[in-house]
């Protein structure tokens, strides 16, 4: 019996499969879970040239790192001159009382930029270049903010509800429900069937967003992450992108069982994950992006170089440990998948009205 | 618990299923013996709801259905017996005949080859060999409903469930249908078709079931059907002048069974056994002195559903 049910199940995948996959209409659900491996693409390739124009000018008017460390403010601008020779860029202003100069020097690395008032040093601003824990924060922002709350989440919108309900609208749904197989072995097998698809897709994403992302950082920066706590992140984004496929799938699968129109629920789920943080501790236990965040590998900034509201996002859970997260996570799923089997055992054929 | 004669029929005990207000099918009480039989009644009888039913896309709202013994909320034994080919003209995207057939066989538990066999074999059946291999989006509709069929036969069922299956079919597709609909009750199958016109399906037909408005209202063999609605008589009503003469030389004719006459004496209700003789009677009868104003038959009785599904042009007016 228990094998008949797998085999079934495996069978369902393989239908679905080629539905999920292939279909035209899901093209968008590509389109969103590249959009970030773009823009850490448009990132790094920015990072890159910025880097290759500071060496350029560097070659120009070399000077190294320690002469332009040595600086100190106060100084003059004959002495600074003297010190590191022109800059590869300046600046003046010059007005009846006093005279401004800004002068760029870079060591190919970072830019240093001089500020002069009167011929007198008074300002030193180093703009260094994207350092691996600076961009580690932004990815963990925008895999927050952005990829987690929304793409996927609106990836799974797309894919779960319409395992069902876009069956309903082409009319075809009956195949299934008049063969000799268990509505709720069907509802398993496109649930996974739909799992298997958006893992795939949102998983090779992120690591191509990891990957698009180091892009720019040179081949001994990336090994001492990796030796250090680079390969744990990789893994642990690879498993929150996973969970998430997991937990939001379930909703959206039961959600296009329980409601005509999609639009309804997804935008209450929604809100909901959206004021996750703000409900007290029991409710958050009764989401998605509670158990996500207390699986994320970044936490909150060290440091207020952030602005307030990507703290407060970075912040929001008190986290629960990463076993008692997937304990979670995987409960809520199979509470949902159950409710969803439920309403699959009394589905009815009725698609003139639906 | 069920013994051998209840196991080999559909049996709908009491059944009802209602769409919120709108009555789908009434107190339904049927048990069907294999053969080929036929629901017939105009669009929106309940042919479909039946099917349905039966079949375990809906569920009554009220009352029990077996299928040999099985119940429709348990595909995974209903569905090794019974099959349903519905009157939804819609099909997975993007499949061959071939793989539409074959995927959802596949769920059966039958091996790849055994499954691409069995396939080829159902496709053969409805002579669809050549297009087997072809996208049914480019299909005919009679290509459609063929494909349909091969589906509802591919794994052999002994009940065979099939929605308006002679809808959109040319005269010799018909006719190769019509065979295979008595190669299978000849096995001792059932099959089970619907129909709103019944002479398409009355002489094929072990026996028939008439549906109106919900409820069934005849049912067995084409002949117990048809005496059945003889003994329902037709109802006129006639609104005239001199009524009582009228009344007295209609009752004169032997095919009529009562004649009625109205309270205001401006008219009768008359029930005859033979419409058509008091038809033509009655242009005799009407002659001198009696001024007819209109002559109408009473619309709610079995006998004008049947005039209705035997009908065609010469139904009288
Ligand atoms: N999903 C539904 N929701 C509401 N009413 C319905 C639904 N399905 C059927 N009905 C109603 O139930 C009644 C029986 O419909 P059914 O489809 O069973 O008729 P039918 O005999 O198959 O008609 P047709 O010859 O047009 O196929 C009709 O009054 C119809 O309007
Ligand atoms: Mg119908």
């Amino acid at each position: 019996m228990i094998s008949q049910w797998l085999s079934q199940i495996g069978l369902v995948i393989r239908l679905e499969m080629r539905k999920t996959f292939f279909s035209r209409r899901g093209l968008w659900v590509y389109l969103l879970a590249l959009a970030p491996v773009l823009i850490f693409l448009g990132h790094s390739l920015s990072e890159i040239s910025n880097r290759k124009e500071r060496q350029a000018m560097n070659a120009a008017h070399p000077v190294s790192t320690e002469t332009l460390r040595s600086i100190q403010r106060g100084a003059t601008l004959e002495e600074v001159v003297e010190k590191v020779g022109q800059p590869f860029a300046k600046m003046e202003f010059h007005r009846p009382r006093a005279s401004f100069d800004i002068y760029q020097y870079t060591d190919g690395e970072s830019v240093y930029v001089f500020g002069f008032q009167n011929d007198r040093l008074e300002n030193i601003d180093r703009r260094d270049r994207d350092t691996i824990p600076k961009d580690s924060l932004i990815f963990a922002s925008v895999f927050q903010f952005f990829y987690l709350r929304l793409a996927i989440f609106f990836g799974c919108v797309g894919v779960f509800t319409n395992l069902f309900r876009g069956e309903m609208l082409d009319k075809s749904l009956h195949f299934y429900l008049l063969t000799p197989i268990r509505r709720e072995i069907l509802t398993v097998g496109k649930f996974l069937a739909g799992l298997i698809a958006t893992v795939t897709i949102f998983c090779t994403s992120t690591f191509l967003q990891l990957a698009a992302l180091s892009l720019h950082f040179t081949g001994s920066e990336i090994s001492e992450y990796l030796a250090g706590p680079g390969w744990g992140h990789v893994a642990s984004y690879l498993g929150v992108t996973a969970a998430a496929c997991l937990g939001y799938g379930s909703i959206f699968l039961a959600a296009g069982l329980l409601f005509k129109n999609p639009i309804i629920p997804a935008a209450t789920v929604l809100v909901w994950e959206g004021m996750n943080m703000f409900l007290p501790a029991a409710l958050k236990k009764v989401s998605v992006i509670f158990y996500l965040q207390s699986l994320s590998p970044v936490v909150a900034p060290p440091d207020a170089t952030l602005p307030a509201f990507q703290r407060l996002l970075l912040t929001s859970a008190e986290p629960v440990s990463g076993a008692w997260a997937v304990l979670g996570l995987i409960t809520l799923t199979v509470v949902v998948l159950a409710v969803a089997a439920r309403k699959a055992r009394k589905l009815e054929i009725n698609y003139s009205t639906d | 618990m069920s013994n051998g004669q209840v196991s080999d029929r559909i049996v709908l005990d009491n059944v009802s299923r209602f769409y919120g207000e709108v009555l789908g099918v009434n107190r339904v009480t049927l048990s069907v013996p294999p053969g080929i039989t036929s629901l017939v009644g105009p669009n929106g009888s309940g042919k479909t709801t039946l099917m349905n039913l039966i079949t375990g896309l809906v569920r009554p709202t009220r009352g029990s259905i077996q299928v040999l013994g099985i119940s429709p909320s348990d595909p995974e034994k209903l569905f090794r017996v019974c099959a349903y080919a519905t009157q939804f003209d819609s099909f997975p995207r993007g499949m061959t005949g071939f793989q539409f057939i074959y995927s959802y066989l596949r769920l059966s538990g039958m091996s790849h080859d055994d499954c691409q066999r069995t396939t080829a074999f159902a496709i053969g059946r409805v002579n669809l060999g050549d297009a087997a291999h072809r996208k049914i989006a480019g299909y005919s509709k009679g290509m459609r409903q063929r494909i349909k069929l091969a589906q509802a036969i591919a794994h052999d069922p002994r009940v065979l469930v099939l929605d308006e299956p002679l809808n959109g079919l040319d005269p010799l597709v018909r006719a190769e249908t019509i065979a295979l609909f008595r190669e299978f009750a000849a096995e001792g199958r059932h099959v089970i078709v619907s129909s709103h016109i019944l002479h398409e399906v009355d002489t094929i037909s072990d026996q028939v079931i008439l549906l109106s408005n919900g409820y069934v209202v005849a049912e067995g063999q084409i002949r117990g059907v048809r005496e059945e609605m003889s003994e329902h008589p037709m109802q006129v009503i006639i609104r005239c002048t001199r009524a009582s003469v009228l009344a007295s030389r209609v009752f004169e004719q032997d095919h009529v069974v009562e004649v009625r006459l109205h309270a205001d004496g401006g008219g009768l209700l008359v029930k005859t056994r033979d419409a058509d003789r008091f038809y033509r009677a009655l242009n005799h009868l009407a002659l001198d002195g009696v001024g007819i104003e209109s002559v109408a038959p009473a619309d709610d009785n079995v006998n004008s559903l049947y005039e209705y599904l035997i009908g065609g042009e010469e139904s009288t007016r």
